[in-house]
C-alpha cells in the first residue's frame, strides 16, 4: 500500500497491522552458516504458514550468494543479501544498522535469530531502535488466533516456562536457542527469489576494528548422536572422558563449571548458557546436576550419570547412576566396550 | 550533603587523568532460594534474599582494572529501589570510588527497553567512557541491557569479554572476546559498552577498611528519571514491548532413576535400550 493510498496519519493502519512476514537471521562467518540458521528457517516456516504470510531470509556477510541459494532450498520464499566486506568479520554494530535498516523499511511481523553469541550481541541494536520486542532464549515458539507470536522461554533455572508476547510493537523479535528445532533436509527444487539490499554501513563510520579472529573448535554438539559430558568432578583430568568418548564413538561435551575452569572449549559447553542438545546417549562424567545443566540435556534419550556422590542431582536426572569413582568406572567402561565388541560395531 | 558534594566534585576532576569508568550491577533474587507459590503456579521471589548477581562481581574486577592500568575513576551504578543500595555497598567496599542508584517508581514494570534506556541515560550523566557490565544477570538471564545501553547511546560495544587491554594513547579499549568455536581480538572506540564473560575475572576481596567506610559512612548518590532528564512515559511498563504472557511449571522429564553397580551392569542396560549394540 502507497501512503497516497493509506490516506491521512490518522487513519493510517498501525505499525502491527502493516507488518508482515516472518523474517530469520542467517548467521554466516568465513563460508559457514550456523546450524541454528537452518533450524529457524524449518520453523519460521511453519510460522510462515500459519499465518499466511512470506518466510524471508536475510544474510548478511561477504560472498554469501551460497547461502542465500541455501536459504531458499530450506524454505524461504525471499532471501534478502547484504554482501559486502564491511560485514566480514561479523562485528555488532555494522550488522545491526544494516539489520536495523531493513527493520525499519519494510516492517517485517517476526524476526527470528539464533541465540548465538553473535545474535545476542547485535540483536538489541536492532531492536532498541525501532523499540521492537526482543524475548531472549527462546525454545519454544506458537503464534495465536490474532497472529501474534508467542516466545516461550525458561525461566529461573528452568523450572518455569514463561509466554512472552509483544502486544503492540513491531517485529516480534525472539534470539533462539541452538539445537532446539530440527532443521529439515534442503529441497534443491524450491524457487524463490534473491534480493540484493544495498548496504548502509560506511567502514568509517564503524566504531570497532577485528584485530585478530582464530576460530578453530568447530565442533558441533548438536548433531551428536551420543555424548560424555565432563562436569567438576573431573579436577580437569578428562582423559578418561576422552577414552570413554572414544569407546563409544561419542563426541566430548561439558558443564559450565569445566568451561569456566578452562578445561574445555566454550562450543562444547550444554546448559542454560550453553548449547541444548538431545544425543541418543548422554554421559554425565563427574557432573552434578545443577538445573542450568539439565536444562540443556533434559531432551536426551538415555541419560548415564556416574558420580561419587549419592546425592548429586544428577542422579534425578538420570536414567542409569553408578556411585563410583569416574576416573575408575570411565576406564573400565571404555575397556569392556573396546574388548567386547568392534566399536566399528556399536551401532545407535 | 556539602562534603559529600566535594567528594564527588573533586572525584570527577582527578577523572581528566584517566577513564572514567561506570560498572552497571543488580540486585537479584538469590537464585537457590526462588520458590513456586503452589497456589499461584507464580514465582515466590518476595521470600528470597536478595544478593548482588554473581556475574556482576567479574564486571566489577574488570572495571576496577581498567582503572588499575589507565588511572581515573569507578562508579557503580544500579537501578532498583533504595534496598538495593546493599548492593551498591558491596561495589564500594570491594573497591568503587563512588555509586549511583538510578531510583523512580516511574521505572516499575519495565522490560529491557526502558532498563537499557535509563540506564543508558545514567552511564552517559555519570560521564562514561567505559561502561561495564555483568553477562546476564541469573534472575532473567538475557543478556539485552548491555548491547541495549550501547544501543540507545550509539556507543560501540563489546560483549562475553574474557580479558581488557585498555589503549588510552589511542582512546580505545581492546578485548579478548568469545566468539563461537573461538576467540578475536577487537578494538572498539570510547565510549564502549563493555559485558564481561562470566566466570573469567578472579574478583578481587574487599578490603576491611574499605568495607566499613561502605557500610558506615558511605551514602549514593540518586538519581531520578527527572535528574536524567527521562520523560515517564518513556520508561515503566507501558514503554515495555514485551509482557509476561503466562508462566507454566514445567514438568520433570520421566527417568528410570536406577543405579546400577557395575560397568556391565551398565553396558546390558544400554544395550537393552538399543543406544549401544554388544
Amino acid at each position: 500500500m502507497t501512503d497516497a493510498e493509506t490516506g491521512d496519519a490518522e487513519s493510517a493502519p498501525s505499525e502491527v497491522d502493516r507488518a508482515s512476514d516472518v523474517w530469520v537471521f542467517v548467521e554466516e562467518h568465513a563460508g559457514d552458516v550456523m546450524p541454528v540458521s537452518w533450524e529457524l528457517l524449518t520453523e519460521g516456516r511453519r510460522l510462515a504458514d500459519d499465518l499466511g504470510d512470506d518466510l524471508v531470509a536475510l544474510v548478511i556477510g561477504e560472498g554469501v550468494g551460497d547461502a542465500a541459494d541455501e536459504a531458499i532450498a530450506r524454505g524461504a520464499d525471499r532471501v534478502l543479501v547484504a554482501d559486502d566486506p564491511v560485514f566480514e568479520p561479523y562485528r555488532a554494530d555494522p550488522y545491526g544498522t544494516q539489520f536495523r535498516e531493513l527493520v525499519e523499511e519494510r516492517v517485517p511481523s517476526i524476526a527470528l535469530i539464533g541465540g548465538t553469541h553473535t545474535g545476542r550481541d547485535f540483536a538489541g541494536r536492532v531492536a532498541v531502535p525501532t523499540h521492537a520486542g526482543l524475548t531472549a532464549d527462546v525454545t519454544e515458539l506458537d503464534v495465536d488466533e490474532d497472529g501474534q507470536l508467542l516466545a516461550r522461554r525458561p525461566a529461573f533455572g528452568g523450572d518455569v516456562l514463561a509466554t512472552i508476547v509483544c502486544p503492540e510493537h513491531r517485529p516480534q523479535m525472539a534470539t533462539v536457542r541452538a539445537g532446539v528445532f530440527e532443521a529439515a533436509e534442503p529441497d534443491l527444487d524450491r524457487e524463490g527469489d534473491v534480493e540484493r539490499v544495498d548496504t548502509v554501513v560506511d567502514e568509517a563510520e564503524t566504531l570497532t576494528d577485528v584485530l585478530e579472529r582464530n576460530v578453530s573448535d568447530t565442533a558441533d554438539i548438536i548433531d551428536a548422536d551420543r555424548l560424555v559430558a565432563v562436569g567438576g568432578g573431573t579436577g580437569g583430568d578428562l582423559g578418561p572422558a576422552a577414552e570413554l568418548a572414544e569407546a563409544l564413538d561419542a563426541e566430548l561435551a561439558a558443564s559450565r563449571k569445566a568451561v569456566d575452569e578452562g578445561w574445555i572449549e566454550g562450543a562444547r559447553q550444554v546448559g542454560q548458557t550453553g548449547k541444548t542438545v538431545r544425543p541418543e546417549l548422554y554421559v554425565a562424567l563427574g557432573i552434578s546436576g545443577a538445573v542450568q545443566h539439565v536444562e540443556g540435556m533434559n531432551d536426551s534419550e538415555v541419560v548415564v550419570a556416574i558420580n561419587d556422590d549419592p546425592n548429586a542431582p544428577i542422579f534425578e536426572h538420570a536414567d542409569y547412576g553408578i556411585v563410583g569413582d569416574l576416573f575408575e568406572v570411565a576406564p573400565r567402561l571404555a575397556a569392556s566396550l573396546e574388548g567386547e565388541a568392534d566399536p566399528e560395531e556399536v551401532l545407535q | 550533603m556539602s562534603d559529600t558534594a566535594t567528594d564527588r566534585e573533586s572525584s570527577a576532576a582527578e577523572s581528566d587523568d584517566g577513564w572514567t569508568v561506570v560498572v552497571g550491577v543488580k540486585q537479584v533474587p538469590d537464585s537457590d532460594e526462588v520458590g513456586i507459590d503452589p497456589d499461584t503456579g507464580r514465582l515466590d521471589r518476595a521470600n528470597a534474599p536478595a544478593v548482588l548477581n554473581a556475574p556482576d562481581r567479574d564486571a566489577l574486577e574488570a572495571a576496577l582494572s581498567i582503572r588499575d592500568a589507565v588511572g581515573g575513576t569507578v562508579t557503580a551504578v544500579t537501578m532498583g529501589p533504595p534496598t538495593a543500595t546493599d548492593v551498591l555497598e558491596e561495589a564500594v567496599a570491594m573497591g568503587c570510588d563512588d555509586a549511583a542508584l538510578v531510583t523512580d517508581r516511574a521505572f516499575a514494570g519495565s522490560d529491557t527497553w526502558p532498563t537499557s534506556y535509563a540506564l543508558a541515560e545514567a552511564v552517559d550523566h555519570l560521564g562514561a567512557d567505559v561502561a561495564v557490565c555483568g553477562e546476564e544477570t541469573t534472575d532473567s538471564s538475557t543478556g539485552q541491557v548491555p548491547p541495549g545501553i550501547a544501543a540507545h547511546n550509539g556507543w560501540a560495544q563489546l560483549t562475553y569479554v574474557e580479558d581488557v587491554d585498555p589503549l588510552p594513547e589511542e582512546g580505545r579499549l581492546a578485548a579478548r572476546r568469545d566468539v563461537e568455536g573461538g576467540h578475536e581480538r577487537i578494538a572498539a572506540d570510547l565510549p564502549v559498552v563493555v559485558a564481561v564473560a562470566y566466570g573469567e575475572f578472579e574478583p578481587r576481596p574487599a578490603g576491611l577498611h574499605r568495607k566499613l567506610y561502605a557500610e558506615t559512612d558511605f551514602e549514593p548518590l540518586e538519581l531520578t528519571a527527572d535528574d536524567l532528564g527521562i520523560d515517564a512515559d518513556d520508561v515503566g511498563m507501558d514503554a515495555s514491548p514485551t509482557q509476561v504472557g503466562g508462566m507454566e511449571t514445567v514438568d520433570p522429564v520421566d527417568r528410570e532413576k536406577e543405579t546400577v553397580e557395575t560397568p556391565a551392569e551398565l553396558l546390558d542396560a544400554l544395550s537393552d535400550e538399543g543406544v549401544i549394540a554388544r
